[in-house]
């Protein structure tokens, strides 16, 4: 086989990198419905709000889209049942493939920042590092976190037949302060790290195209590269870069998700006085 | 020959109101009220829906009921200076408030007119207080009291509010104060353990970030 041409490694599957489409998608559109309420005081909260028909019809798309969230994450956690390697059961809970934190994810992180302040060699990352983990449980927990407070909003009615309605004033505010973290968060860190730092820049295709470059994972991710040639399961996970015209696609979706990221972030900040909190 | 034309006169009539319909300006229910960048629920609700700057005030009168502290001084609102409450049993909470009449609500409460109700759903006070003369909250007939909150004031626009619903606190302290943590506990302590998380991911991710990319700006080797 010419694996001249196959230079990139499968990295995401069709239906993974489908579900974080969605997950972008309804994310960005919760984040610009959510701030239009949160900032209904402000001519930006007003603007905003417009766009999905006012002030009520933008609670009316943020209460179906999040219920689609939801589904989504129902059926991400079936996905996820069903992925684990049931044979090896609890061994490969532990193994280099999964997403659960491990010691050496800690051990990796002080190793890390060591190797940014030039005291230590860089870590030899498997298929996960660390931030990556750590940015799946965070909106794994995101997910129920929003999902529950949200549906007790949405509810009170229904919600307050099972707690006190005080409850609703708690859920409130847990829910607008997850929001802000996870958006903070996204727009901030996840775009930093996924496009901005010189690793990845312009832009980590992985999440869309499926596939990250092989020599710049066996720099960033020696383990992993390591383990498959060890396992000769490298040459069986080479695939074709992808055509030009799908990169382009993958560049416009990227950047215009950053773009409205970085611009709900930005006026979320600079109007943030001008409401009542 | 009759019928016919009776057809054609009934088919003139309606094209007539028809064409009336279209020309004349939409019914609108008041103009004043259309005009509200944010109305929402005013429809909804089983009132006169003119409040305040509209309502005809009843001549100020003496209520002749002594209230503990009042008048001590030259002009107090209130001798407690809505510190103490002292006013939450009563028929009229402001009776013998000096000035009453020339104010606005929310030039003396303050604190209550930032909620959501105020804010955002851009309600009035009386929406929810009533007229005049505004009962204190534990009044044993005040429609406020929490035996028939739900069913007197919060079930005008929420539909099917169960007690258990209006304990909602609709003016909603400042869950960062520290007043809060005795008048409303659980939402001082989740707010800041929530807010502890967040700034805790932040304190390590923002600086472990930005040092990952100044690392690898200067990083040695290929690129890609
Ligand atoms: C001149 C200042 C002033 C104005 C104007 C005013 N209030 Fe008051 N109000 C007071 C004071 C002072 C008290 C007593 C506070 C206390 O003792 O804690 C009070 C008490 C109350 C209470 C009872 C609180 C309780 O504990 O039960 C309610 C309800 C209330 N006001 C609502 C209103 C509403 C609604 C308006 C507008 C229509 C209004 N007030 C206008 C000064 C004012
Ligand atoms: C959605 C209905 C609603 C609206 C609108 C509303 N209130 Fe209240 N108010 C309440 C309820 C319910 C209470 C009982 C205390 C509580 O649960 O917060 C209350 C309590 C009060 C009290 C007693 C002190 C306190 O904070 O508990 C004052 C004073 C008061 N309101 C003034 C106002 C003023 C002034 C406005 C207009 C800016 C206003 N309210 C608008 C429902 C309302
Ligand atoms: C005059 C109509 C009216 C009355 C009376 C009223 N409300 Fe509301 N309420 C509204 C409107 C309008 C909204 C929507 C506010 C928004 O979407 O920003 C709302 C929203 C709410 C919410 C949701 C707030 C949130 O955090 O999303 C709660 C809870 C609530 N009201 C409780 C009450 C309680 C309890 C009472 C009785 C003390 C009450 N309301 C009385 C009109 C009313």
């Amino acid at each position: 086989m010419n694996s001249e041409t196959k230079n990139r490694i499968r990295r995401f599957s069709p239906v993974q990198r489908f579900f974080h489409l969605l997950l972008m998608l309804s994310f960005l559109t919760q984040g610009a419905t959510g701030l239009a309420r949160m900032y209904i005081e402000t001519p930006w909260g007003k603007w905003l709000s417009w766009i999905f028909g006012g002030y009520e019809s933008a609670l009316t798309v943020h209460i179906w889209v999040g219920i689609f969230m939801i589904c989504g994450f129902v059926i991400h956690f079936l996905y996820v049942i069903f992925k684990i390697d049931w044979r090896n059961f609890p061994g490969s809970l532990f193994g280099p493939d999964s997403l659960l934190l491990q010691p050496r994810d800690i051990k990796e992180f002080f190793q890390h920042v060591g190797w940014f302040l030039g005291i230590a060699k860089a870590p030899r990352f498997d298929r996960w590092g660390y931030w990556e983990k750590f940015d799946y449980w965070a909106v794994f927990w995101g997910m129920v976190i929003m999902g529950c407070t949200g549906l007790i909003l949405a509810y009170p009615m229904d919600s307050t037949r099972f707690m006190p309605g005080w409850g609703l004033n708690v859920a409130f505010w847990v829910h607008r302060i997850e929001a802000i973290l996870a958006m903070a968060h996204v727009f901030l860190i996840h775009f930093f790290i996924a496009h901005l730092r010189r690793h990845n820049f312009p832009m980590d295709r992985a999440m869309f195209e499926g596939s990250v470059d092989l020599t710049a994972t066996r720099h960033e991710k020696p383990a992993w590269v390591a383990r498959l040639e060890q396992d000769g399961k490298l040459e069986d996970s080479l695939v074709n870069e992808s055509k030009i015209g799908r990169r382009v696609l993958f560049y416009l979706v990227g950047y215009a998700a950053m773009a409205i990221g970085v611009f709900l972030l930005a006026g979320g900040i600079i109007n943030s006085p001008y409401i009542t909190w | 020959m009759m019928k016919i034309m009776c057809e054609k006169m009934t088919i003139l009539q309606a094209a007539a109101v028809l064409a009336v319909l279209l020309f004349l300006p939409g019914m609108v229910p008041a103009q004043e009220e259309m005009a509200s960048a944010i109305r929402r629920y005013k429809d909804r609700e089983a009132s006169s829906g003119y409040y305040e700057e509209y309502e005809v005030m009843p001549r100020s009168r003496r209520i002749p009921v002594g209230v503990r502290g009042v008048g001590r001084e030259v002009f107090p609102h209130s001798p407690s200076a809505a510190k103490v409450r002292i006013r939450t049993r009563l028929s009229d909470s402001h009776a013998g408030i000096k000035f009453y009449w020339n104010w606005r609500c929310e030039d003396c409460h303050v604190r209550e007119a930032k909620d959501i109700h105020t804010v955002r759903a851009n309600l009035t006070c009386r929406q929810c207080h009533g007229n005049e003369p505004i009962a204190s909250i534990d009044h044993y007939r005040s429609p406020m009291n929490p035996i028939r909150r739900h069913a007197y004031v919060c079930a005008k626009c929420h539909e099917g509010a169960s007690a258990s619903f209006s304990t909602y606190v609709v003016h909603a302290p400042n869950p960062a104060m520290l007043s809060t943590k005795s008048s409303f506990p659980v939402l001082f302590y989740v707010f800041w353990v929530m807010v502890a998380i967040a700034v805790g991911t932040f304190v390590v991710f923002l600086p472990h970030t930005v040092m990952w990319g100044i690392r690898e700006l200067f990083q040695k080797g290929e690129k890609r």
